[in-house]
């Protein structure tokens, strides 16, 4: 495993930021998403042994997460935000932090160079940092989160900032470690469309809970014997028709789910047509993450309220 | 701009300990600092300065200071030469004030923090970048005196050797606190300005009104304990045997080392719970 957690909990003050989190997380691409405040962050800085969990125990790839520095020899960190140090050229940042992860000097530079070259930054790895567009420190940031070889990478908001071309490379960088064998990566990102295109896994948090893990084609593809109708007219009004016919029906954020039985597609046209109503597709659940990811928020909201 | 995949292999590289991690920080650290011209100002005009005058005083000696017996007790004019104040704390403001709160406003803290070492290990680096500059001002001039008053001949190489050590030790005190101190206010603030001002504050904010408040009318020596110098100039009157000590040099060093322990464990919490992650 990955990760495993069992009765995490980080409690600051009265804000109880991982709350009782228990997840056992495969090897490969996982996608950790979530609204803001979901505790994805706090989860993050316990993954990378910079928090002390409250309670309970994680063990991230088979080491227990107080081991503090000899996990994080094994692990890669991009962050979100700038944190480049302006007044070092590119290819001397990602040496410096590849000397401060324990490289020597030579391979550090070396491995510095190559993994710029990697992420298509080699014209202007001799340039200061501070002279960098987004796109480049972007880049460069995951070259320094590269530059020590570790077996796990964390990318925290990878594709920030970035424009529609440098997000379609940075993704394809992503994609290229997480397909390498023998590193994992796990991919914290509000734009659930890059999760979706880069992870077999997801953990999807809400109020420092986890709401949903798990295969990603699983979690999107619904049950065999529902069905799911997108229309463009009243879904409730739809669903309501639908139970009067006799069939077992609710209208949610992403369409009105059926169960599937003999004469339920003649049915649900002749209640379209009955209420004025276009079918746009009519089939197994397949959703986007962002909807399904909606829908868990909604179901989650609606419990707590 | 292209993207390289298949120039990018897998390789497996022992990693070095943390000591080599740390020694990492410390040189990169001091090569650009020795790269920036305000640091190479300040260290060629302070230990210049600190260095000519303590050397104008060992040769003139029978001149500027009449009376003054030429035995240990002589080193002590080097050692408060005011100089070492001044450049103490500007070599403090230009180098020490810069070395974390830069890192906190560039947010590079984050990159060093979740690399594979402490944040004691990060405090180690850093005061080992800032000391040895201090010490440049607050050491070697206190070092190289004796040495040359001996080499001219005007003082035997026992007392020489004794005024090197006393002088070491009473330097590295010196730069100790001023290294502790500098990096407690760079740890406190994003905008190393704010630390600078703190540094001086505390030097000459300290200092002057200690001074003030206890000479006449005032007569309070008591308060010259709240200026590090005054502390400073307590120890190395003891420690070199020179007489007229307005306060007690135990309680001073006491203050001193006090101040240093308090000001090195609030940057290491400072450090243990400051944001590292944020997003």
């Amino acid at each position: 495993m990955l990760v495993e957690t069992k009765n995490l909990t980080k409690v600051f003050g009265e804000v109880r930021a991982v709350d009782d989190l228990t997840v056992a997380i495969p090897e490969g691409a996982i996608g950790l998403v979530g609204p803001n405040g979901a505790g994805k962050t706090t989860f993050l800085r316990l993954l990378l042994s910079l928090l002390q969990p409250t309670a309970g125990t994680a063990k991230v790839l088979g080491r227990d997460i107080l081991d503090g520095v000899p996990l994080r020899e094994r692990i890669g960190y991009m962050p979100e935000h700038d944190c480049l140090i302006p007044d070092m050229t590119g290819v001397g940042l990602v040496a410096f932090m590849g000397r401060v992860s324990g490289l020597d000097a030579d391979s550090a530079i070396g491995r510095a160079h190559d993994v710029l070259q990697f992420v298509g930054v080699e014209e202007e790895r001799y340039r200061k940092v501070a002279e960098y567009s987004t796109g480049m420190k972007q880049k460069v940031k995951l070259a320094q989160s590269m530059v020590h070889d570790p077996q796990l990478y964390i990318f925290d908001e990878p594709t920030t900032g970035l424009d529609p071309r440098g997000r379609t490379e940075m993704l394809d960088l992503v994609r290229a470690i997480a397909s390498s064998p023998g590193r994992n990566v796990i991919l914290s990102s509000h734009l659930l469309p890059d999760v979706e295109t880069i992870c077999k896994y997801v953990v999807i948090l809400d109020g420092g809970h986890q709401i949903a893990a798990g295969d990603l084609h699983d979690l999107l593809t619904g049950a065999a014997d529902r069905l799911r109708i997108d229309i463009r007219g009243d879904h409730e009004a739809f669903a309501q028709r639908l139970r009067e016919t006799g069939f077992e029906a609710e209208a949610g954020p992403t369409g009105v789910h059926v169960g599937r039985r003999p004469g339920v597609e003649a049915e649900v046209f002749q209640a379209a047509r009955a209420l004025g109503a276009e079918v746009r597709y009519m089939g197994r659940e397949i959703r986007s993450l962002e909807e399904f990811f909606l829908e868990l928020v909604a179901r989650n909201e609606g419990k707590g309220a | 701009m292209s993207i390289s995949l298949p120039t990018y292999t897998r390789r497996e590289m022992p990693l070095l300990g943390r000591r080599h991690r740390v020694r990492a920080i410390i040189t990169t650290g001091l090569r650009r600092e020795f790269k920036r011209p305000a640091v190479l100002v300040v260290i060629g005009i302070g230990v210049g300065v600190t260095i000519i005058t303590s050397i104008v005083v060992v040769l003139f000696a029978g001149v500027f200071l009449q009376g003054q017996p030429l035995d240990l007790s002589f080193f002590f004019t080097p050692a408060s030469n005011g100089a070492i104040l001044f450049f103490v704390t500007l070599m403090a403001s230009v180098v020490g004030s810069a070395l974390i709160a830069d890192d906190l406003q560039s947010m590079a803290l984050t990159l060093y923090l979740s690399r594979p070492i402490t944040e004691g290990d990060y405090l180690a680096a850093k005061a080992a970048i800032l000391a040895p500059m201090i010490s440049m001002i607050a050491v070697f001039p206190l070092v190289l005196t004796p040495l040359v008053a001996a080499l001219l001949g005007s003082f035997s190489w026992t007392i020489a050797l004794e005024a090197i050590g006393l002088s070491f030790l009473i330097g590295s005190l010196f730069t100790a606190f001023y290294t502790a101190a500098t990096l407690a206010l760079s740890s406190l603030t994003r905008r190393k300005s704010y630390a600078a001002a703190g540094v001086f504050a505390l030097t000459f904010g300290l200092t002057i009104p200690a001074e003030i408040l206890a000479g006449p009318p005032f007569n309070n020596p008591a308060v010259l304990y709240a200026s590090p110098w005054e502390n400073y100039l307590a120890v190395a009157r003891a420690a070199f045997g020179a007489t007229g000590a307005p306060i007690d040099w135990r309680w001073s060093l006491a203050i001193l080392l006090a101040a240093t322990a308090i000001a090195a464990l609030a940057t290491y919490l400072r450090m243990k719970f400051v944001e590292v992650v944020s997003g």
